[in-house]
C-alpha cells in the first residue's frame, strides 16, 4: 500500500460515480468503515504490545474499544462523502 | 511537551496507514535482504534475542554506512529530535508553547552557542579525511533509511505531532556530541558564586563551598608523587568582583548527577582477568539515550553501546581492551563581565581599547506562527545570552559566556581509535584526540593492564579562577595556556588493584595545577572503594551486586546525628511510627525499605529549611552540597543561617530538626492516604521510579519497582540513574559481558523491544552480551539476520 490515506476517498467515488444507487452514502460508509475496522482489529489481535491502549491514552479516549469505533466512523465518513462526491459527479 | 496538539485524525487513524501501522507483530522480523544505496559491498546484520544488531561489513565505509542505516532503522525519531533539542529547533515541531516556554528554551540554547559550538567540532571533522568519512558514512546510512519511508513507515512520533524527517547530516551528530557535553560539563555556579560573595563575604563563601572537601579518596591518590613539571603561568589570582547579578532562577547542576566506573586488576579477581565495570547515570528516558551495537570489520571487532546520532561506539569492549566513562567534575565554565561601547553592543572594552563583537542573527522557525529573529552578540569570550531582550532583568549588565566546548574537537578519533585499540598505549594515544566532555576513562586490557585516565580540554587556572564571575575587560582573564595533555590527572596499575571513579575530586591538593569544580560526589565513591578494598577473588557476580549496591554512606553518616538531636518527648502515634521505622534503618535503599521514605522525607524538608537564605526571587544562589551541610551541622552548632530569615524567632539546629521530622513523617502519612496504602510506605513505591518519553507522554513511559538512591551506588533515583550498567571480565579467550539498561533498543512504542530490557535492569538481571566473532557463531541466539546489498 503505498497510495496515500485519502485514497480510500477517491476509491469510493469511483465506485459511487459507476454504481448510482440512492443509498450511496451509507453504502460508502459501511464499505470502508468495516474495511478499515478489520484492517485495525486483525492488526491489533497480533499486536506485541498494547500501543492501540496507550494510543487510546493520549488521544483522550481512554478506551481500546472506542478508539476502534472512532476509527471505523472516521473512515466510514470518508467513504461516505466519497461515495456521495462520485455519485454526484455522475448527476451532472 | 508531547500531546498537546492534535494530528490530523483521517491520517493518523487510517490502519492502512496511520498509527495502526506502528504496532508491531509478535514475530516481527525485517526482510531477509535490502537494498541500500552507497554500500560498496553486502553487508550481514544478526539480531539477537534483545534486538542488538552485529553488523558485518566488509570495510569500514559500510560499516559506518550500516551503523547509521540500522540505528536509523530503531532511533530515526529520537536521534533527529536529540539533535533539534540541542539546536534550539523545537519550536520548530511544536509550536511557540504556553507563555513561549518552548521558544525560550530554543532562544535559550542559541544563545548559549550550541550550533555555534557545534559547527567548530564539525569544522575539525571536515578537515581530518578519517573522521569526515565516519560522520559522512554514518550519515549516508541514516539518509538511506530516511528515504526509504513512506508516511506509513514513518515513527509513531512524527505522526503524533504530524512532521516529517529532514536530511541527515554529519553536522547533527557534532550537534549530539555538543549536547551530551552541555548535559555533563555545561554546569557552573559562578553567577550563584559572585552572589554569595556580595551577601555573605569572602569568609563565609570558603565555609560554605570550600574548593575541596576532604571526605576520601580523590580519583587518583598519587600524593606528591605525579612526575612532571607544571607549566609556569603568571599566577596572581583574579580580583574578586563585588556585585550582584539580577538574575533569578539560574539553576546549579544537580550535585547527585554522576556515574560509575572501576577496573579491578587481574590480582584480586577469581579468574585472574581484569573485570571492567561501568554505569553511567543520565536521565533515563525512552528511547533509551544508549543503543547496544557489535561493530564488526577487517579493521574492528568492537561492542557495546552507541548515542543515537554519532557513529562508533562510545563505551564497551573488544577482544583486547574494555573501557568505560564517568563525568569529569571540573569547572569549564567561564563568565566575563563586558562593558559594551553604547547600546548598540557593536563595541566592547578590551584592554583599553574598543573591539569589534560580532551579532548573529538567529532564525528560529516557529510552527503556526511567523519565524522569530534572534539577535545574539558574540565577544571573543563567547556569546551574550543575558540582554534587554532576554532574561532582561539584568539588563543593564553584560556577561560573555565561555565554555571550553564552544572550541574546536575531535572526539569522534578518540572512539574511533579506542574501538581498534589493542592495549594501553592505544588508549592512551586514542584520549589524546579528546577534549569535551572531559570524562574519567577506566581502562583494562586482556595482557593484564588497568588504567584511569581524566581526559578533557582543562585551563590551567590560577588559584580561585573561575569561581566567580571574571573581568572581560582585560584579555590577561582568560586562560594563559592549557594543561598538556600528559599532565592530566592519570593512573595505571596502581598498588591497590583497582582503579575507581565516582565523579569525586580527581586529586589531592598536591596536583600542581588549581583545580574546582560546581561539586565534586562525597559517597558512591567511598561505597565502592571500601567494597572494592575489601574484595578479593572478584567475580562478575560480585560486580553485579556492587553496581546494584543500595548502601547510603550519606545515611550513614547523618541520620544517626540527627536522631539524636531529635526531641522525642510528645510525639503523636504518626510520629512515632517513623521514629522506629528510622531507628531501625540499616541505610540501605532497597525496594521494600520501610525506613527509607521517612529519612528521605525528613532531609528533603530539613535541607532547604536550613538554607532558606539561598532561595531569592531576585538573584540565585547555590546550595551548599549535602556533605558540607552535615558537616557544618556537627561542626558549626551556631550557623546564623539556622535562622529563619521569614520569622521573627531565632530558630535552632536542633527546632529545624524537629520541625523538619514532622513535617517529613507528615508528609509519608498524606502519600499513604493519597495512594490508599494502608499499611507502610515501601521504598520504591515512595521513590517511584519513572522512566519517561521524551516527549513527557505518560503512556508512552513507564513506573518501575526499583530500590536505589542517588548517594548509593545503585544511583537510581526518580527520573535519573544507571542509564547502561556493563560488566567486562577482559579474558584471554574473548571477553564475556553482561549489561542491561532501563529500555530497550527500539525506538517504537509498537515494539517488544521498546522496554525489553526494563524489567532485567529493575531487577539487578543481566544480559549476557552476544560477542560474535563471525555471523556463524549466533547459532540459536540469533532472532533473525538481514543482508544490505549495495543497490
Amino acid at each position: 500500500m503505498f497510495l496515500p490515506w485519502w485514497s480510500i476517498a477517491i476509491a469510493a467515488a469511483l465506485v459511487g460515480f459507476l454504481y448510482k444507487t440512492k443509498a450511496n452514502f451509507l453504502a460508502g460508509f459501511i464499505a470502508i468503515a468495516m474495511l478499515w475496522l478489520i484492517k485495525a482489529l486483525l492488526i491489533d489481535m497480533n499486536a506485541a504490545v498494547p500501543l492501540a491502549d496507550k494510543v487510546a491514552k493520549i488521544l483522550l479516549v481512554n478506551s481500546k474499544p472506542l478508539l476502534l469505533v472512532i476509527t471505523a466512523a472516521l473512515g466510514g465518513l470518508v467513504g461516505g462523502f466519497g461515495a456521495l462526491t462520485g455519485s454526484v459527479l455522475r448527476a451532472k | 511537551m508531547g500531546g498537546s496538539r492534535i494530528p490530523p485524525l483521517g491520517k493518523f487513524l487510517d490502519p492502512f496507514h496511520g498509527f495502526w501501522q506502528n504496532i508491531e507483530s509478535k514475530n516481527h522480523t525485517l526482510p531477509v535482504k535490502l537494498e541500500i544505496p552507497g554500500l560498496k559491498e553486502p553487508v550481514t546484520i544478526v539480531f539477537d534475542s534483545i534486538m542488538i544488531p552485529h553488523v558485518f561489513a566488509q570495510n569500514d565505509e559500510d560499516l559506518y554506512l550500516a551503523q547509521g542505516y540500522v540505528t536509523a532503522l530503531h532511533r530515526l525519531w529520537q536521534m533527529e529530535f536529540q539533535t533539534h533539542a540541542a539546536a534550539g529547533r523545537i519550536s520548530e515541531l511544536i509550536g511557540a508553547g504556553k507563555d513561549d516556554a518552548v521558544l525560550n528554551y530554543d532562544r535559550g540554547q542559541r544563545r548559549l552557542g550550541m550550533v555555534f559550538a557545534a559547527e567548530n567540532a564539525f569544522k575539525r571533522m571536515e578537515g581530518d579525511p578519517l573522521a569526515n568519512m565516519v560522520a559522512n558514512k554514518y550519515a549516508d546510512g541514516i539518509n538511506a533509511y530516511i528515504q526509504s519511508l513512506s508516511y506509513k513507515d514513518l515513527p509513531l512520533e512524527y505522526k503524533l505531532m504530524d512532521y516529517a524527517p529532514e536530511e541527515w547530516t554529519p553536522l547533527k551528530s557534532a550537534l549530539l556530541l555538543r549536547s551530551m557535553a552541555q548535559t555533563l560539563n555545561m554546569g557552573d555556579k559562578d553567577m550563584q558564586m559572585t552572589n554569595a560573595l556580595a551577601l555573605f563575604g569572602k569568609e563565609m563563601v570558603d565555609l560554605l563551598y570550600p574548593d575541596l572537601e576532604p571526605m576520601g579518596d580523590p580519583i587518583v591518590d598519587r600524593t606528591n608523587r605525579w612526575g612532571f613539571e607544571p607549566l609556569k603561568i603568571e599566577d596572581t589570582p583574579p580580583a574578586l568582583p563585588a556585585e550582584l547579578i539580577a538574575i533569578s532562577g539560574l539553576t546549579t547542576p544537580d550535585p547527585t548527577i554522576g556515574s560509575n566506573n572501576w577496573a579491578v586488576s587481574g590480582s584480586k579477581t577469581k579468574t585472574g582477568a581484569p573485570i571492567l565495570c561501568n554505569d553511567p547515570h543520565l536521565n533515563i528516558t525512552l528511547p533509551s539515550i544508549w543503543y547496544a551495537i557489535q561493530l564488526h570489520s577487517p579493521s574492528a571487532n568492537v561492542m557495546g553501546v552507541s548515542l543515537p546520532g554519532a557513529p562508533g561506539v562510545i563505551i564497551g569492549f573488544n577482544d583486547s581492551i574494555a573501557w568505560g566513562v564517568t563525568n569529569a567534575q571540573r569547572d569549564l565554565v567561564d563568565w566575563y563581565k563586558i562593558k559594551f561601547e553604547n547600546n548598540q553592543k557593536e563595541k566592547y572594552e578590551l584592554d583599553g581599547v574598543w573591539k569589534e563583537t560580532k551579532k548573529v542573527v538567529e532564525k528560529i522557525t516557529v510552527r503556526d506562527r511567523e519565524i522569530y529573529y534572534d539577535t545574539v552578540v558574540y565577544t571573543h569570550w563567547g556569546p551574550v545570552p543575558y540582554d534587554e531582550n532576554y532574561r532582561a532583568e539584568n539588563n543593564r549588565k553584560h556577561y560573555a559566556f565561555r565554555w571550553i566546548a564552544h572550541d574546536e574537537s575531535e572526539e569522534l578519533m578518540t572512539f574511533y581509535k579506542l574501538n581498534r585499540a589493542k592495549n594501553h598505549g592505544d588508549y592512551m594515544k586514542a584520549l589524546d584526540h579528546y577534549s569535551s566532555p572531559a570524562q574519567n576513562f577506566v581502562f583494562a586490557s586482556v595482557t593484564g593492564d588497568i588504567a584511569m585516565r581524566i581526559q578533557g580540554k582543562f585551563p590551567v587556572r590560577r588559584k580561585g579562577e573561575g569561581k566567580f564571575m571574571l573581568d572581560g575587560s582585560k584579555s590577561a582573564s582568560g586562560p594563559q595556556a592549557y594543561i598538556p595533555f600528559d599532565q592530566n590527572v592519570m593512573d595505571k596499575n596502581p598498588e591497590r588493584g583497582f582503579v575507581s571513579s565516582a565523579n569525586q575530586y580527581p586529586a589531592d591538593a598536591t596536583y600542581p595545577y588549581y583545580i574546582n569544580a560546581v561539586s565534586y560526589e562525597a559517597y558512591r565513591n567511598r561505597r565502592i572503594n571500601n567494597i572494592l578494598r575489601a574484595s578479593s577473588a572478584v567475580t562478575v557476580t560480585d560486580m553485579m551486586k556492587l553496581q546494584n549496591d543500595n548502601y547510603s554512606i550519606k545515611a550513614e553518616e547523618v541520620l544517626p546525628f540527627l536522631l539524636d538531636h531529635l526531641d522525642a518527648t510528645g510525639f503523636n502515634d504518626v510520629e512515632k511510627l517513623g521514629y522506629e521505622a528510622l531507628k531501625a534503618w540499616d541505610y540501605v535503599y532497597h525496594a521494600d525499605s520501610e525506613s527509607a521514605p521517612y529519612f528521605e522525607a525528613w532531609w528533603t524538608n530539613l535541607f532547604p529549611l536550613i538554607w532558606d537564605e539561598m532561595r531569592s526571587d531576585e538573584v540565585s544562589l547555590s546550595y551548599p552540597t549535602a556533605w558540607n551541610t552535615i558537616n557544618l551541622m556537627k561542626t558549626k552548632p551556631d550557623l546564623e543561617f539556622y535562622d529563619i530569615k521569614s520569622t521573627p524567632e531565632k530558630e535552632t539546629l536542633t527546632g529545624l530538626i524537629r520541625a523538619s521530622f514532622s513535617t517529613g513523617v507528615n508528609e509519608v502519612q498524606q502519600w499513604k492516604k493519597d495512594k490508599g496504602v494502608s499499611d507502610k510506605a515501601k521504598w520504591a513505591d515512595f521513590k517511584d521510579t519513572y522512566i519517561e518519553h521524551l516527549t513527557r507522554t505518560e503512556a508512552l513511559g513507564f513506573h518501575v519497582q526499583h530500590g536505589g538512591h542517588a548517594n548509593a551506588v545503585n544511583a537510581a533515583s526518580r527520573k535519573h540513574g544507571p542509564s547502561w550498567r556493563m560488566i567486562v571480565s577482559v579474558e584471554k579467550d574473548g571477553p564475556k559481558a553482561f549489561a542491561t539498561y532501563p529500555g530497550g533498543q527500539s525506538g517504537n512504542p509498537g515494539s517488544v523491544h521498546y522496554s525489553s530490557m526494563l524489567n532485567y535492569w529493575s531487577t539487578g538481571k543481566y544480559f549476557n552480551l552476544l560477542f560474535l566473532q563471525k555471523p556463524e557463531d549466533a547459532g540459536n541466539k540469533v532472532n533473525f539476520t538481514t543482508t544490505l546489498n549495495p543497490k
